[in-house]
């Protein structure tokens, strides 16, 4: 009885440091993980539709690019699937400068590293008339945004 | 007055050049600095020609790191605003700062080189067999922290090597099965590389990872002691055991030496002979000078005749092209490159494979390399051992896979990471800030 006594104070005991111990590291762990993020926001405005000039262009701050059908938008991410390297647009196709990836024009594979295509982004117009991209969602590639008349939607 | 000076000199310093062998003996008893050493060691491991003083070397090495990089961190300030500027005023408005960081640089480079050819040593002498398997996990992990210390190093100046490498580096790290996601969130601080990003490599830099390497350096030393020397020592004692003598009545001058089941009368803590051994005092310690002043000389003229290389500031909207790990990374961005496997619609990327899972596997092999061999004993200690040529062949086949990797990254990679033969002309890259 008395053994019995001793043995589950001696592990409240130990096991109370223990607790503790373990306890702190896990706080100190969870410090790591920033609970505020002072980054910009996956959803934002580029330019209005019509100071898009047909055909490819690069956003480089938003790291994507606004392509232009005639009155068709629709936006591709210039971030790499590989290793998130920034493509180029070389006329034809999409190159990466750190590990030799080639995307299609519409953002698919042709060689290299890269797992994936490109990602499309959706794309509405804004209320104010702007293009307004959330690189938080995908949409598919037969995703068009079309702008009626001047530029209108 | 110059008698004078000339005695207080010798008190100083007589432990270091010892008159007598009674003198070479108190010397490691009585010098904080040559505490740590036996009183004699193997004459064969003082050769030049069996250790090439590899491990010195790396030490020499570690040491001039940690004073220029204590250096470096009065000038450096770890913010993305400031970063970039700080190490231009190394360069340029702070005095002798740009020798001091190249220093710091080439001393890094080095390391990373010395630290791997002091494995190879290790490897193709066998010096890994029984007790001393341990202190090769010990280099193992050292050579890995070597690894993480040189990248998180070149992360600080936050030029465009640095954020594309971190950029690089964090999305293999997001390619880990199940945690990556997660273990990319905590070395960037958020989802994107920022000031949280720069401060956490920077204490990794300066604190984590340099503590880590001081631990393990202690044990690695601590650990060459209780394996009772270099491994040289055995193929001594294999040769000895071939020709049987009478036994001698050597003992060792201190009584640290001794260890269970041997008497201090009948043979020394090393088993061998008297005339096999030297004092660690001079013998030793000289050596040891020797090696850290051809070190630290060559750093210092290395510093003197090239610059450390510095890119323009960091920019996320600009991938440099084409972007190129330093020398000892780019035989990994070789294989990140090259080993995404298409089967059908299933995918898997280069990032996984090259980044992580086969690196993984050459650690993993190396790692369990010593239990891994099954050659005699008997070959411990000698180079090239003819019993163990297919490991010694093994390693390298390994090695020169990893070195031609690097040739073909480092000269014949060009625009969009496409092979340019020598001769053949290259397309001028627009240069983009």
């Amino acid at each position: 009885m008395d053994r019995d006594r001793r043995k589950i104070l001696r592990f409240i005991g130990k096991g109370s440091v223990v607790a503790a111990f373990l306890g702190q590291i896990g706080a100190a762990g969870r410090a790591f993980f920033p609970n505020v993020l002072y980054e910009p926001p996956s959803r934002f405005k580029l330019k209005r539709p019509a100071d898009y000039p047909e055909g490819y262009t690069l956003d480089a701050a938003h790291r994507l690019f606004v392509i232009r059908q005639k009155d068709a938008f629709h936006v591709i991410s210039a971030i790499c699937t590989h290793l998130g390297c920034n493509v180029q647009w070389k006329d034809t196709e999409f190159d990466c400068p750190c590990h030799g990836s080639r995307f299609r024009p519409d953002g698919t594979v042709i060689g290299g590293p890269a797992p994936r295509p490109l990602e499309w982004f959706a794309t509405t117009v804004s209320p104010d008339g702007f293009l307004d991209v959330d690189s938080a969602t995908e949409v598919a590639r037969d995703f068009r945004l079309i702008i009626g008349g001047k530029g209108k939607a | 007055m110059g008698d004078k000076l000339s005695a207080l000199w010798r008190k100083v310093s007589w432990a270091w050049s010892p008159e007598s062998e009674r003198e070479s003996s108190e010397a490691i008893v009585k010098n904080f600095w040559l505490h740590w050493f036996p009183a004699k060691v193997a004459r064969a491991s003082m050769d030049w020609n069996y250790s090439f003083w590899l491990g010195t070397a790396s030490a020499a090495l570690l040491l001039i790191l940690t004073v220029t990089g204590v250096m470096l961190m009065f000038f450096y300030v770890p913010s993305t605003e400031r970063a970039y500027g700080s190490i231009k005023d190394l360069q340029y408005a702070v005095s002798f700062g740009r020798l001091l960081r190249n220093q710091h640089r080439w001393a890094a480079e080095g390391m990373v080189a010395v630290v791997y050819i002091h494995m190879a040593r290790v490897f193709l002498t066998g010096a890994y067999r029984g007790t001393r398997a341990i202190n090769w996990l010990v280099g193992v992990a050292l050579l890995l922290v070597t690894l993480l210390l040189s990248f998180t190093g070149y992360l600080l100046p936050w030029d465009q090597l640095a954020f594309w490498a971190i950029t690089v580096g964090t999305s293999i790290a997001k390619q880990a099965p199940v945690l990556g996601p997660t273990i990319q969130f905590i070395l960037l601080g958020g989802h994107e590389i920022g000031q949280q990003t720069l401060l956490r490599f920077y204490v990794l830099h300066v604190f984590f990872l340099p503590v880590f390497v001081l631990v393990l350096f202690a044990y690695h030393m601590w650990r060459i002691r209780k394996d009772g020397g270099l491994a040289v020592i055995e193929r001594v004692r294999n040769d000895r055991v071939m020709a049987p003598k009478a036994a001698s009545k050597t003992k060792s001058y201190s009584l640290f030496g001794i260890t269970p089941g041997t008497s201090v009368q009948v043979m020394s803590s090393t088993g061998l002979e008297e005339s096999d051994q030297v004092f660690s005092s001079p013998d030793l310690s000289r050596r040891m000078m020797l090696v850290f002043l051809v070190v630290f000389n060559i750093t210092l003229l290395a510093a003197l005749l090239f610059n450390a290389p510095l890119e323009g500031l960091a920019n996320p909207s600009v991938t440099p092209n084409p972007a190129k790990a330093p020398w000892y990374f780019v035989w990994l961005q070789e294989l990140v490159a090259s080993t995404t496997v298409r089967l059908g619609d299933f995918t898997v990327s280069g990032a996984l494979l090259g980044g992580i899972l086969l690196p993984g596997f050459l650690l993993g092999v190396l790692t369990l390399w010593p239990w891994l061999d099954g050659s005699s004993f008997r070959t411990e200690g000698r180079w090239l051992a003819p019993e163990r040529r297919r490991q010694n062949l093994t390693f390298a086949i390994a090695t020169l896979a990893i070195i031609v990797l690097i040739l073909v990254g480092v000269y014949l990679r060009g625009p969009y990471w496409r092979i340019y033969w020598p001769g053949q002309p290259r397309p001028e890259m627009p240069r983009l800030y």
